[in-house]
């Protein structure tokens, strides 16, 4: 053998420059890029990319100190055991690296900055170069510059661990020998019975087997290993004095990748051991993917139930191919997801507790409401049955009832005459409503019917038990940052869904947004300020529709409105939440239009210095007098606060 | 705006250093071997060439050379990028011609120091 007795001959100096260059140029990528995007990470919208690119540029740097000390340019020879090592070491880096870089990973298709995706794949393209792609465990070895292009020994045949079987102390011991030269690890078993023993004990990558042998013979070894699922995938290359075809078959049916007469030619024997390695090595890897496979598709089952939690898909994670890809994008699109389940969660929970306090004094003064068009136990359009009036606002008043066909709660909506003493608004709202029933959103309260009874004009409605965010407001002042992004988010993603479908909400106020018990967001009341619009002018809009504080500016002018109105209403309500005070207030609807039109509201961190700054300047754009300088979709808005969170 | 000739054969550290030295107000110009460098820098005019000392068809070294035996660009400032910090290199890239040397990885505000430091000199 010519070559280098792989992988015990030290590496070169030549060699080791070179794998340190190998090694530092993926470092140099990793850290420049990771640099740049820091610097871009100074802007306050992309603050929470920063722990995850100093991770990384921490970790490059580790992986850059564990190279000098063990490649210093001082070593003329570094031992491959050493190289081994590094390799290994530089595993929990590189797996940091993976997994700061995977959490920045934009889910696809959700991100408008192709090239900052780009840049994070540029990132785990360098990280890949870092430790060359080996199976767990020495059995793959390592591909080291220098040793593996200079024969034709390659690492994985070369670590192989043989087992010669033989009863014959002289063919035994040639034979050993012969392997040893070869640069195999070879051991001897003197019978059959011994040598299934040695393969229950160790791991051996080839069998040679006798066929001739006292006691068990090779066929019956043959047949106890190929019929254990334990030992059948170790290859078997049968020796035999006996050359004839029977022998040759009865072994190759019984599961030997090969046969060899004796005597043997070196170079047949050779050739022979090393393509049941390499079809045994292919058949590994297959199993190995096969099984990483399984693990990736574990995971997603994982994630859907709820149960996945990030770890088991490092190894798959280090695969230089399209399965590690996978698995690395996958691992950092779930811990995304779970991170801001767990924020939501929280935010939530702040949510929850505000509920419960507003509610432990919230009261509900009926006397106020005025006309009340329905009486407690009436039965209503011969089918619901009202139990309350539960609320009052300026299109009519809301009744808790029951639907005595589907032995449902349900609210009904009364609508004041005025609104529907005119037949074309009355279709325009029917086409409305027909848009409205079609939004079909957790954090949409359901509209159910249109209809009209004894000259009394109504809406059902999905029946919420909780309270409006008005009450909220009203009974605890400011709302913690926690729950008015919860609040937030659930609303961009309720309007996302509405303007979908051609849904404008037109009248976003905390009067509409009902909160249950658990923090869920309720939107009502989709459509409905259609009924409005028409007899709306700038004078009659705070008769009208109660206060203009939460309309637009292009929605008092009378203009039509689009999405970004009802952004704007969203700015109103965020700021109201935060502030505890409306962004503009004037003690009369003229005057207070007047200010919409003109006057540009304090920044909310002004009033409220728990606000951060990035949270305060997102709804100062919501509130754009112009449309077009606000935030452009609720899509779009739902992602910022998401990323505020 | 000073231009800079940035000579270097590896893609991604073409990109990511590119873009860096943008941002920081320089113009950029690309070279991806020693041959396109020394064409480039003998029809252009530029104010620091950055040469990479490891490159295909004429390396850094022999780029260099070249550069400085042909009367435009012989006073061009050159500062050669070496991938190890092997002692000697400093010595060998100055006697190339070279009037910086900087080793990668390249801390940026170094090598920043050092092209301003050669543009004031030029100045």
């Amino acid at each position: 053998m010519n070559g280098v007795p792989f992988p015990d001959a030290p590496l070169t100096s030549d060699a080791a420059k070179q794998l340190r260059h190998e090694l530092r140029t993926p470092v140099n990528h990793i850290v420049g890029y990771a640099e740049m995007l820091l610097e871009d990470a100074e802007d306050p919208s992309l603050v929470d990319r920063r722990s995850a690119l100093e991770q990384t540029i921490e970790a490059a740097k580790e992986v850059l100190t564990l190279i000098s000390a063990t490649l210093p340019s001082t070593r003329t020879e570094i031992p491959v055991s050493d190289v081994v090592s590094l390799y290994k070491s530089l595993r929990g880096p590189q797996g940091r690296i993976v997994r700061a870089i995977g959490s920045l990973t934009p889910v696809p298709g959700s991100s408008a900055e192709p090239e900052f995706e780009a840049d994070l794949g540029r990132i785990l393209q360098a990280a890949e170069r870092l430790v060359p792609e080996v199976a767990e465990g020495e059995g793959e070895g390592v591909r080291g510059p220098g040793a593996s292009s200079s024969g034709t020994m390659d690492a994985s045949r070369a670590s192989a661990h043989l087992l010669v079987v033989d009863d014959d102390p002289d063919n035994r011991e040639v034979l050993r020998r012969r392997l040893e030269r070869e640069g195999y690890r070879a051991e001897c078993a003197e019978d059959g019975e011994r040598a299934l023993e040695m393969i229950t004990r160790h791991e051996f990558d080839l069998v040679l087997l006798d066929v001739m042998m006292p006691g068990k013979d090779g066929y019956e070894v043959l047949e106890e290993l190929k019929g254990s699922t334990e030992t059948r995938d170790i290859p078997v290359i049968m020796i035999s004095a006996l050359d004839d075809m029977r022998s040759v078959v009865r072994c190759i049916e019984g599961g030997a990748e090969d046969y060899l007469p004796k005597p043997f030619d070196p170079v047949l024997l050779r050739a022979r051991i090393n393509a049941s390695l390499d079809k045994k090595r292919l058949r590994d890897q297959e199993i190995d993917y096969l099984r990483q496979v399984a693990l990736v598709a574990d995971a997603a089952a994982a994630v859907e139930s709820g149960a996945y939690t990030s770890g088991p898909l490092s190894a798959v994670g280090r695969r230089a191919d399209e399965l590690g890809r996978l698995a690395r994008v996958f691992d950092g699109m779930a811990e995304q997801v779970r991170t801001r389940e767990e924020r939501l969660r929280d935010q939530v929970q702040e949510l929850r507790d505000e509920i419960d306090a507003a509610r432990s004094k919230s009261t509900r003064d009926q006397g106020l409401w005025g006309e009340i068009t329905l009486a407690v136990g009436e039965r209503f359009a011969d089918r619901y049955e009202i139990v309350e009036a539960v609320g009052h606002g300026a299109m009519g008043t809301v009744y808790r009832a029951r639907d005595l066909e589907l032995e449902e709660p349900v609210a009904i909506k009364t609508l004041r005459s005025e609104f529907v003493s005119n037949p074309e608004s009355v279709e325009r709202f029917k086409t409305e409503i027909r848009l409205a029933r079609r939004i079909s959103h957790p954090n949409v309260v359901r509209t159910h019917d249109f209809g009209e009874s004894s000259g009394v004009y109504y809406l059902t409605m999905e029946y919420v038990e909780g309270l409006t965010l008005h009450e909220l407001i009203e009974s605890r002042g400011k709302l913690s940052v926690a729950a008015v992004l919860a609040i937030g988010t659930q609303l961009a993603n309720s309007l996302a869904i509405a303007h979908e479908q051609g849904v404008v909400h037109r009248d976003v106020k905390p009067g509409n947004l009902l909160l249950d018990a658990d923090g869920v967001l309720k939107v009502m009341d989709f459509g409905v300020a259609r009924l409005a619009e028409g007899s709306t002018t700038l004078t009659q809009a705070g008769s009208i529709i109660g206060t203009p504080a939460y309309m637009s500016p292009e929605q008092l002018l009378g203009e039509a409105p689009d999405a970004r109105t009802d952004l704007y209403s969203v700015g109103v309500v965020l700021y109201e939440c935060l502030a505890g005070q409306l962004p503009l207030d004037a003690a009369s609807t003229i005057s207070l239009i007047g200010q919409v039109l003109n006057v540009e509201p304090r920044p909310v961190i002004e009033l409220n210095d728990d606000v951060p700054e990035a949270l305060s300047a997102l709804i100062a754009r919501l509130l754009s007098k112009e449309a077009d300088s606000r935030v452009q979709s609720a899509t779009s808005l739902a992602e910022q606060l998401s990323r505020l969170s | 705006m000073p231009t800079i000739l940035l000579v270097e054969d590896n893609e991604m550290n073409r990109d990511m250093l590119s873009r860096r030295l943008k941002r920081r107000g320089f113009d950029v110009e690309i070279a991806v071997d020693g041959r396109e460098g020394v064409e480039m820098a003998r029809a252009g005019e530029y104010d620091v060439i950055l040469m990479d000392m490891s490159l295909p068809e004429i390396d850094g070294w022999e780029a260099t050379r070249r550069l400085r035996a042909s009367p435009r660009t012989e006073n061009t400032p050159i500062i050669a990028l070496t991938a190890h910090a092997m002692a000697g290199d400093r010595e060998k890239a100055l006697e190339a011609g070279c009037d910086e040397y900087d080793t990668k990885p390249i801390e940026l505000e170094r090598l920043l120091a050092k092209i301003d430091a050669l543009l004031n000199a030029e100045a």
